[in-house]
């Protein structure tokens, strides 16, 4: 059987290569694909802990099941957003997007 | 009967407030509208406090006198004071007058006022609320808001609709005002530091402070001066001629009509009531300066020159005889003087009360009537007036029924009052009484000479010609009510006379004047 | 029929509100209205009097009454009402008739006015003023009908006041005289009758009730009588005789008694019917009737010390000669009269100031009869004149030269009248004759030598002498007047012009004529030689029915030739010498005593400056005093403490504002807003508004609290 180790290491190299993502890139778009790639490595995580430790209880499936859900929501929102920005500036380069600078 | 008992006042309390919170949503371009929805919900107050009035006549002639209608709800525990209303024979006469003369003020403003329509109405019936809250207030925090709650709309009436030097007056009205309720409320304060208690019925039989002379005297004369300024008392009466001269017509009509009577009606309801020893001690000064008022009212009647100043120095000197009524009642209260008459107290209370009634309802046609000249002339200036008698016979009619009231004509409301204030202080107090007589004959100079003679009689100036027209209907419908009160109180005055002679009495005996 | 009594002032009443409210425009509908009305209170009036004069005793102890409730007062409640005794009866039987005859004299002599209606109607509610005043029960009641004739005394002095567009017969003059007339009358009286208000309030005050049976009880008179009161200035007196003073005011003010007498002779403004009938007949004689009513309230402080009754027979007698001298020295037909009218009510309170109840209410009555015809007789001369000027500038005569401006009321342009105007002149002669006191005949000489008589028996001998001159120049004026109007020849085209009145205007004058003679036939004492016996003094049972019932005593006076022959004497001699000096010989337009008179004539024709003295004195001083307190109010002492105490607040404020808040507070605020702004500029540079440096910064934190929290723990 695989070490619990494994999965969370593998976990943490997709977090890790998501939030990398998310710092550096430019472009929207990738940034959301950033965010996704999070979730799943949560999700990898929350799975494999519940398979390791209580898999007689079903919270951890329902988490992922949860966490699932909401990045589905997010990204249609996410997306939303965008496509209305692009429509506003014809941009999804966020260094362009700073109104809210002080 | 138990709901109407309960309720009816705190109905007639806040149906104008709720009107005027309605008129705030009505848009401001739909002027007809906010004009009819004001007249027909003035009406409420105006047909309920008429009910209140029979009812009351039934209860009087069944022998049920006294307070009646009370309500009393906790209001702010924390201090003791409550939410409590009431009515007797003092002040349901009065809570008629206010629906009246506001419901006519309405009325005649609707076709007068064409400027920020909006707002003067909701001013004008906030207004009616904080005067029908002083008439029933029987809680002296409650007293006390509705006392300044009808300080403030008439600040914007005069300082908005008011004429040429209208913001002069309307701070000066503010001002004078409030100097006199701070001293007034500093004088709360102290009543209820020493009884614990807010609540007139209460402070009316615990009669506080009976046996401190000092400082029942300083109380007394904190709440004599808020009175007193709105009396207005000589020498605190130079508001009054500037706030009247600028106010407009309707504003001037509840200020002579009702709001002059809250310092009178609070003299009867807080100082007789509450502090009867040191009233009954003071009785001389407010007898004295009633005296100097009637008869300098009357002098500086003689030499104006503007007619509604005039009319406002009139009201000056007529407010007199109300203090001179209290102050001979105060006066017997003390026991100082011998007199022959054991009712010549009560007569002096009845005199004030009818003075107070029939004030309203003389001065107030007197106000209306000179706005109608106003409103065709632009201009209150006497001299430019003459022989308008030929002009105008139905306007110099109803001027001359007004005028002839107000000089204290028998037959018409104005005798009576002044019958009963000298009825009960001759016997009283003699030579006050001699002095203030001679007002009576001045009043008929100044009606006579200054306004009869230069506005009706004698030349027509030319000026005018075709410019003044005669009383047209809706003017006609302002004035006949008050016209019609005028006669049928000088003929049978003992529908208004019972109420307040049952409230003389009670108060008196409540006071501890005892045969 | 005794509820009816009301009927007797609330009919006029109510044509007088028929006629405002609905028949104003038609003027045959508005005369009919106010004479029917008057009539049928007359009716109503004479069945009331009558009743009292068959049964005199019993109503004298017991009145017709009609009482109701009217309003309470303190622990009692007032009563009000009508009542009819014999004073009343006698005043009921005089006034509705003298009322409709002059309303049916109006209809003729109005004719033509624009303002027709309200005539009628105002004279419906004085009408109205004058029955209520006399039926009253009580002193308030009585008091409101008085004050409703002052009103209408106003309004109808007044009449002529004002124009009407396209009205012609009135010249500016005219109308200005009539408006300060008219303002005069009623501020004049006004004085009598506040003093008079509280004479009634204080008497209400110890008596408990002002119902004339109640407050003339004899235990209430001398419980007043007894009770003393100081005052300053005047020192000592009962209660009594201070209240009877301060009622006797009011009369002094309507009857137009020195000093308050000066609106009277101004009053004559008003057109001639109301002269007749409010300034000569009635509402004048109200005062007259005040006291004769309240009688016992004056009596009753033993005499000797009875200064009220003094003070009412100096006021009466002075008046009597006062205004009779000045009537001397006029020449307006009307002011003549007036001062008569005048100088005769004086005769009455000197009547009653020595006590002659009967022979006052006898003279009252026969006043009112003559006087209203001498005034209706003048109404038609100067109505004729009036037409005879128009008639002359019609028919081209010419333009008149003429000393003196034409006024129809003028005596110095009259003359001749006799046989222009045959009826007016004989009737107004028959006035004349018995105002004067015309020996025997007349009814004037059978009240004033009832007067006389008093006087001398007893034994107020100044009074009496003094009443004796002034009946000497009553007759000498009134001499005067006939010979100047009716005699010698015409001195104006309008008098050569003038002609006989109509009809409606002369039967009036007709009827009151054999009233003015025969009247005072009823007042003949018991004890004249011959005509006595005849009527064994009618009258004064009568009135003495009414004496008993207030528990008066009252004589039979015995006969005396003295008074009698002194009284003939003074009346035919006044008319003889007018005649010496007006009759004999043809009039100019000076009057011939004008020059042997001198100053004498000036004072009397100027009535002694008392207009001119009030002016200077009492109206400057009121006119002075209202600006003074007007500068003191709002120039030089309330408002401006008042505006400084504005000012220096504003001042003080604006102090405030300068050295605490802008100094202190203020720089503490804005301090408070610089260390904010600096802070922030700082504070900004971090705000990219990039959410990846957010995020940065958010890792950096992590990991350096992550990597602290390893190292810690």
């Amino acid at each position: 059987m695989i070490p619990l180790s494994w999965f969370l290491a593998v976990s943490a190299i997709l977090f890790v290569i998501g939030f990398f993502g998310v710092l550096s890139r430019r472009n929207a778009i990738a940034i959301l694909m950033g965010i996704e790639l999070m979730l799943n490595a949560v999700n990898i995580n929350v799975l494999a802990f519940w398979r390791y430790t209580q898999p007689e209880n079903p919270a951890g499936l329902v988490w992922a099941i949860i966490v699932i859900t909401v990045a589905a929501a997010e990204a249609a929102v996410g997306l939303a957003l965008f496509i209305a920005l692009y429509r506003l500036r014809t941009t999804v380069n966020i260094d362009e997007v700073d109104l809210l600078k002080g | 009967m138990a709901l109407f008992d309960q309720w009816v006042l705190t109905i007639i309390l806040f149906w104008p407030l709720l009107a005027a919170i309605i008129v705030l949503f009505i848009p401001q371009d739909q002027e007809d509208r906010i004009r009819r929805f004001s007249i027909w919900m003035s009406m409420v107050p105006l047909i309920l406090s008429t009910l209140v009035f029979v009812d009351y006549g039934v209860r009087f002639l069944q022998g049920t006198g006294g307070l009646q209608y009370e309500l009393q709800v906790a209001w702010i525990p924390q201090l003791g004071a409550s939410y409590h209303v009431g009515a007797d024979g003092l002040s349901v006469p009065l809570i008629f007058l206010t629906a009246l003369l506001t419901t006519l003020s309405l009325y005649y403003s609707a076709r007068t006022i064409h400027h920020r329509v909006k707002e003067f109405f909701f001013l004008f019936l906030l207004l009616e609320t904080g005067m029908f809250g002083v008439f029933m207030a029987l809680d002296l925090v409650l007293f006390y808001v509705f006392w300044e709650v009808g300080l403030v709309p008439m600040f914007f009436l005069i300082g908005i609709w008011g004429h040429e030097n209208r913001e002069y007056a309307a701070i000066k009205f503010f001002l004078y005002t409030l100097v006199g309720s701070v001293a007034m409320l500093l004088a709360f304060l102290a009543l209820y530091f020493v009884t614990g208690t807010f609540d007139i019925v209460k402070l009316t039989e615990i009669k506080p402070l009976a046996g401190n002379l000092w400082l029942a005297s300083l109380v007394f004369f904190g709440i004599f001066l808020g009175l007193a300024i709105k009396v207005p008392s000589w020498p605190f009466h130079t508001w009054l001629p500037d706030a009247h001269t600028e106010a407009p017509t309707a504003g001037s009509v509840i200020l002579a009509g009702i709001l002059l009577k809250l310092g009178a009606y609070g003299f009867l309801r807080l100082l007789l009531g509450i502090l009867p020893h040191a009233f009954a001690y003071w009785g001389w000064v407010i007898v004295g300066l009633g005296v100097i008022s009637i008869v300098y009212g009357a002098f500086v009647c003689m030499a104006q020159t503007n007619l509604k100043r005039l009319i406002a120095y009139s009201s000056v000197s007529h407010m007199g005889y109300v203090l001179l009524g209290l102050g001979a009642a105060g006066v017997a209260l003390s026991g100082t003087v011998s007199f022959f008459d054991k009712n010549s107290a009560a007569l002096a209370i009845d005199g004030a009360l009818l003075q107070m009634f029939n004030h309203g309802i003389i001065t107030g046609a007197l106000f209306f009537l000179v706005g109608i000249l106003y409103e065709r002339a632009h201009t209150f200036d006497l001299t430019r007036f003459g022989g308008l008698s030929g002009k105008t016979p139905y306007y110099y009619g109803i001027f001359m029924v007004a005028g002839f009231a107000s000089l204290g004509l028998p037959g018409l409301a104005g005798f009576w009052a002044e019958f009963f204030v000298f009825r009960g202080a001759f016997d009283i107090v003699r030579i006050w009484a001699a002095i203030g007589v001679i007002g009576v004959v001045v009043t008929a100079a100044y009606i006579l000479w200054r306004i009869v003679q230069s506005v009706f009689l004698g030349e027509f100036n030319t000026e005018w010609e075709g410019k003044l027209w005669d009383m047209t209907g809706f003017e006609k419908v302002t004035l006949w009510p008050l016209v019609i009160l005028m006669f049928a109180i000088g003929l049978y005055p003992a529908p208004l006379v019972n109420f307040f002679n049952r409230a003389a009495v009670e108060l008196l005996t409540q006071a501890g004047f005892m045969f | 029929m005794d509820g009816l009594l009301f009927l007797i002032p609330a009919l006029p009443f109510l044509a007088f509100v028929l006629i405002v409210l609905f028949t104003n425009q038609d003027q045959k509908v508005s005369a009919g209205l106010t004479i029917g009305a008057t009539a049928v209170s007359w009716l109503l009036g004479w069945y009331f009097a009558f009743r009292a004069f068959f049964d005199p005793h019993g109503v004298a102890e017991e009145p017709i009454r009609l009482s109701i409730p009217w309003f309470p007062g303190g622990y009692s409640i007032f009563y009000t009402g009508f009542q009819v005794d014999v004073l009343t009866a006698v005043m009921l039987f005089m006034v509705p008739f003298l009322c409709f005859l002059i309303f049916v004299y109006s209809v003729g002599y109005m004719e033509g006015d624009p303002r027709f209606s309200r005539f009628f109607a105002y004279l419906a509610l004085f009408a109205t003023g004058m029955l209520g005043f006399i039926l009253a029960d009580n002193l308030l009641l009585a008091f409101i009908f008085w004050e409703l004739m002052g009103v209408c005394s106003y309004l109808l002095i007044g009449f002529w006041s004002f124009r009407k567009p396209g009205e012609t017969h009135i010249d500016h003059a005219q109308v200005k005289r009539a408006r300060a007339a008219s303002i005069k009358a009623f501020i004049t009286t006004r004085v009598g009758d506040t003093i008079m208000l509280a004479g009634m309030v204080l008497l209400y005050a110890m008596t408990g009730s002002l119902r004339w049976s109640e407050i003339l009880a004899p235990e209430t008179l001398e419980k007043l009588a007894d009770k003393i009161v100081s005052m300053p200035v005047f020192g000592v007196a009962p209660w009594a005789t201070v209240l009877a003073i301060l009622i006797f005011w009011g009369a002094i003010g309507k009857s137009a008694q020195f000093p308050l007498h000066v609106w009277l002779p101004d009053a004559m403004e008003g057109p001639t019917p109301v002269s007749a009938l409010i300034h000569a007949a009635t509402m004048v004689s109200a005062g007259v009737y005040l006291i004769i009513r309240t009688f016992p309230l004056f009596h009753v402080v033993a005499e000797g010390s009875n200064s009220a009754m003094w003070f009412v027979a100096f006021i009466g007698t002075f008046t009597a000669l006062f205004a009779a001298t000045i009537g001397i020295a006029q020449f307006d037909i009307k002011r003549v009269l007036a001062y008569s009218t005048i100088s005769q009510l004086g005769y009455m309170f000197a009547a009653l100031g020595i006590g002659a109840y009967i022979a006052a209410a006898f003279h009252l009555l026969m006043h009112a009869f003559f006087k209203a015809l001498l005034f209706l007789g003048s109404g038609s001369v100067i109505h004729a004149m009036h037409h005879g000027h128009h008639v002359s500038h019609e028919h081209g005569h010419g333009h008149e030269e003429l000393p003196i401006e034409f006024n129809p009321n003028d005596m110095r342009l009259m003359g001749g009248l006799l046989n222009k105007m045959p009826r007016t002149a004989w009737t107004f002669i028959a006035g004349g004759l018995s105002l004067s006191g015309f020996p025997l005949i007349t009814a004037g000489f059978w009240s004033k030598d009832e007067i006389l008589a008093d006087a001398w028996h007893g034994g107020h001998m100044i009074v009496f002498w003094t009443l004796a001159i002034a009946a000497f120049v009553t007759a000498f004026y009134t001499g005067r007047q006939i010979f100047m109007v009716f005699f010698g020849q015409p001195r104006s085209e309008a008098a050569k012009h003038a002609h006989e009145s109509p009809n409606s205007m002369t039967v009036p004058l007709v009827i009151l004529a054999v009233f003015a003679i025969a009247a005072g036939w009823v007042g003949i004492p018991e004890t004249f030689p011959g005509l006595g016996a005849v009527v064994r003094g009618w009258f004064q049972s009568l009135m003495g029915a009414q004496l008993e019932a207030l528990h008066l005593e009252h004589e039979t006076l015995p006969f005396n030739a003295a008074p009698l022959l002194i009284s003939m004497t003074m009346a035919v001699g006044g008319l003889f010498v007018a005649w010496l000096i007006y009759g004999r010989k043809p009039l100019g337009y000076e009057d011939p005593l004008a020059r042997p008179l001198g100053g004498l004539w000036q004072a009397w024709h100027n009535k002694y400056w008392v207009d001119e003295l009030y002016q200077a004195t009492v109206v400057a001083f009121a006119k002075w005093l209202a600006h003074f307190l007007y500068n003191f109010d709002d120039r030089w002492v309330i408002d401006p403490i008042v505006d400084g105490v504005g000012r220096y607040g504003r001042r003080f404020a604006g102090a405030v504002r300068r050295f605490i808040d802008e100094q202190i507070i203020d720089r503490i605020v804005n301090g408070t807003a610089w260390v904010s702004n600096v802070l922030g500029e700082f504070l900004r540079q971090i705000q990219t508004g990039q959410a990846q440096n957010y995020l940065l910064a958010i890792l950096i934190t992590v990991t350096v609290l992550i990597v602290l929290g390893i190292g810690v723990g």
